[in-house]
């Protein structure tokens, strides 16, 4: 009875599979394509990863990755060219990240695994905060290196809790870049270092032409004042509640309203936004002749190729709200915060290519507008790889004066959750929607409700 | 005795067969779901190890947050590009189910959106709707409009701009499907109500239109559904803005998960979305009865 069922069962099994066969012969054999190739693929990588142990077995060859925003070819990639070089036992690897919402967390994946992420850069105190948090940023304090020392005083401004979890490495910068062509024109001289945004209202306007805007603003610019401000004030009054509605903001906020659709001697905030305006480039072409911007603008204005101006630049402050304004802060500091993984394998020798990247190793991207912060380095050697065949393209005394100048500066440690509150309340203002008082009271609520949490 | 035996050894082999693909969907899929409707409960933040059970208080809080209802307003506007986008795919279609010049070729434009990436397209609207110099507004104005919406650029109109690019999106593939399903009506039934006297808007709306109604019912479930989980479109326009005007449920999730890393209260309110999207098809397959005939 049993072998009859069993013969039963087979034959039946065998004409199901005929007709299957029969029936649907692509799918079939797909199917078992599909299975033999993913065996395969399960086989190579089995073999790779043995392959690569034995490698370092062999060799004691470290191979470190480095995470960064800096694109390759903006010197990011010489950089590392020669530390490898220079180290054959210590190879490190660049990954490009883009400091975006996806970049960040994609770095933070990998960073939790702990694989293929020893160094990376820190661009903001909130995302440095968050990876400390993460426990996955090595406390710097031990480690020997001196960073107040070597960076100077603004670097304890990325202290986090009293401690490093990174070394700032560049002098970050913000300012006007000046059209001196077109101030010339206008018979205006380049403003002094403390002037004001009546001030910078007043150029604007008598710079504005058909097709030349007075002034145009960075996106990573258009807090730099009211920042300061609060940098100086204080984010909360001394009572403990916001001080997100003060006079100054709101000072400023009318300003630039007034710039905005009075004057119309910058972009309507609504454009500006939906039309992704190149600023940098339009600068540079000549329709403005003001631009708000950080540092990274040389990488541009000093390729001379692909974006070629016949005009000096020259250097502003970005203009505190009043003249007798007290303690403002100027957008700058230092930047590009180099941190360990504290869940990387090699943390020593991650460690010491950050203080060579730290101490000069970095230099080859001074050309795109990175100037070491490292006491170190020669201010000097830095700012003529950056300047290399286009000083005649900057006005030598503003710059001086303002890039080279040294000024209170600060670093934002308010969440991004309320950064984007405040976004979305001055955006209402800006884009007609609601008016200044309500919006710097909304915006108050907003932090006071947040941080409350 | 031996009959079950066999049975349980069959039942076991199919089950061998299907165990590939469940174990993918139950790795990929279900478990994950599962670990977020876990994480509703707690104040999980992503990468951060330090965190605790909170009970319902990530449901509380989200039934206190004006960025929910905002955001649940705008989910609404965005879902009027469903109906919208039907009833103009059914227009099309009856005009392309004629005999009309260039058939083929017009088929095929309004097909074309559907299979174009999504974040091209997306550039493309931004510079057509660019307030001060897009054709769009030039066009406008040159037609005497004195100050033409902001669009993009404007929170009151965002939304209703971005609904239009949605129509524009969904309107090829609702088209093929309608004249597939127009196709089937029988032209008997029209010419019998021709012979009948019925004019051509009686014979559209009060015989076309419902013979082809599961059609209209399949379209609507799926576009309500795409609709509200539909992401990238905003994302590349407006990235929820001009002040948050924008931000759908599905970005207001990304935004929680993502930008701030709440990962908790992201869970909150992605299996919110969920219970939205399960209670607008159940309410619509109960309420099918009324209007689709098969």
């Amino acid at each position: 009875m049993k072998k009859k069922w069993l013969l039963g069962a087979a034959s039946v099994m065998m004409v199901a599979g005929l007709l299957a066969g029969c029936g649907s012969d692509n799918g079939g054999n797909n199917g078992g394509n599909g299975n033999a190739n993913g065996g395969a693929t399960e086989g190579n990588g089995a073999q790779s990863a043995g392959g690569s142990d034995a490698g370092s077995g062999t060799g004691e060859k470290i191979k470190l990755t480095l995470w960064g925003a800096v694109p390759e070819e903006a010197g990011a990639q010489a950089v590392l060219d020669d530390w490898n070089k220079a180290n054959p036992d210590i190879q490190v690897e660049y990954v490009r990240y883009v400091n975006d919402d996806p970049g960040n967390l994609k770095l933070d994946t990998a960073l939790l695994t702990g694989q293929d992420a020893d160094l990376y850069m820190n661009y903001t105190l909130n995302r440095l905060q968050k990876r400390v948090d993460a426990g996955t940023a090595v406390d710097l304090s031990g480690s020997g290196y001196d960073i107040d020392g070597q960076m100077g005083p603004d670097a304890a401004q990325w202290k986090i809790g009293g401690k490093y979890y990174g070394i700032p490495t560049k002098k970050n910068m913000g300012f006007i870049w000046l059209n001196k062509k077109m101030l010339d024109d206008a018979g205006l001289p380049v403003p002094p270092i403390d002037w004001t945004w009546s001030d910078l209202r007043d150029y604007a306007k008598k710079l504005t032409k058909d097709g030349v805007y007075g002034l145009l603003q960075h996106d990573a610019m258009f807090t730099a004042t009211i920042d300061g401000t609060v940098a100086g004030l204080g984010l909360t009054k001394p009572d403990g509640s916001s001080n997100f509605d003060n006079d100054l903001w709101k000072q400023q906020f009318q300003i630039l309203h007034d710039m905005m659709f009075v004057d119309k001697s910058t972009p309507e905030y609504g454009e500006q936004l939906t039309s992704k305006m190149p600023v940098d480039t339009m600068f540079l072409q000549g329709e403005a002749a003001m631009l708000s911007a950080g540092e990274f603008i040389f990488r541009n204005a000093n390729n001379l190729k692909d974006y070629p101006h016949d005009f000096q630049i020259a250097f502003a402050t970005i203009p505190k709200v009043t003249a007798d304004q007290k303690d403002y802060k100027y957008a700058g500091g230092l930047g590009d915060v180099l941190s360990v993984n504290a869940k990387s394998k090699h943390q020593e020798a991650a460690l010491k290519f950050a203080e060579w990247y730290a101490d000069g190793g970095m230099l080859p991207m001074a050309s795109g507008g990175r100037i070491p912060s490292s006491k170190s380095v020669d201010n000097k050697q830095a700012m003529d790889l950056m300047l290399k065949g286009v000083e005649d393209k900057y006005d030598a005394d503003s710059m001086n004066k303002v890039v080279f100048g040294s000024f209170p500066s600060f670093q934002l440690a308010v969440p991004q959750q309320v950064l984007d509150a405040r976004k979305e309340e001055y955006e209402k203002y800006f884009l007609n929607k609601q008016d200044l008082d309500t919006t710097l009271a909304n915006m108050a609520k907003e932090h006071e409700e947040l941080t409350k949490k | 005795m031996k009959r079950r035996g066999w049975v349980q050894r069959q039942g076991w082999v199919g089950y061998a067969f299907v165990l590939p693909n469940m174990l993918g969907i139950l790795i990929f899929l279900i478990l994950p779901a599962l670990f977020s409707f876990g994480l509703m409960f707690t104040d999980y933040q992503f990468s951060n190890p330090r965190w605790s059970f909170t009970g319902l208080d990530n449901l509380r809080r989200l039934f206190g947050d004006d960025n929910f209802y905002d955001s649940l307003k705008h989910t609404g506007i965005f879902l009027l590009s469903v109906p919208a986008a039907l009833v103009l795919a059914f227009l099309v279609a009856l005009v392309l189910n004629r005999s009309v010049y260039l058939k083929g070729l017009l088929r095929g434009m309004f097909f074309l959106p559907y299979i174009s990436s999504g974040v091209a397209v997306a550039f493309v609207w931004m510079l057509l709707f660019q307030p001060s110099h897009g054709p769009i507004n030039e066009a406008l104005r040159w037609l005497g409009v004195v100050s033409p919406p902001g669009w993009f650029a404007d929170s009151g109109s965002a939304m209703y701009a971005i609904d239009v690019v949605q129509v524009w999106f969904m309107l090829g593939y609702n088209m093929i499907i309608y004249l597939a399903a127009l196709q089937e009506v029988s032209a008997e039934q029209l010419e019998a109500a021709r012979i009948d006297g019925a004019s051509t808007r009686t014979i559209t709306w009060r015989i076309l239109w419902p013979l082809v109604s599961p059609t209209t019912f399949l379209l609507l479930i799926t576009g309500l559904i795409m609709t509200m989980k539909s992401f990238a479109l905003i994302q590349a326009i407006t990235q929820g803005g001009p002040s948050g005007s924008t931000t759908i449920l599905s970005l207001f999730v990304y935004k929680t998960a993502f930008s701030y890393y709440e990962m908790g209260y992201a869970s909150t309110i992605s299996w919110f979305l969920f219970a939205c999207i399960f209670a607008i098809t159940l309410i619509q397959w109960i309420g099918q009865k009324r209007w689709v005939h098969y």
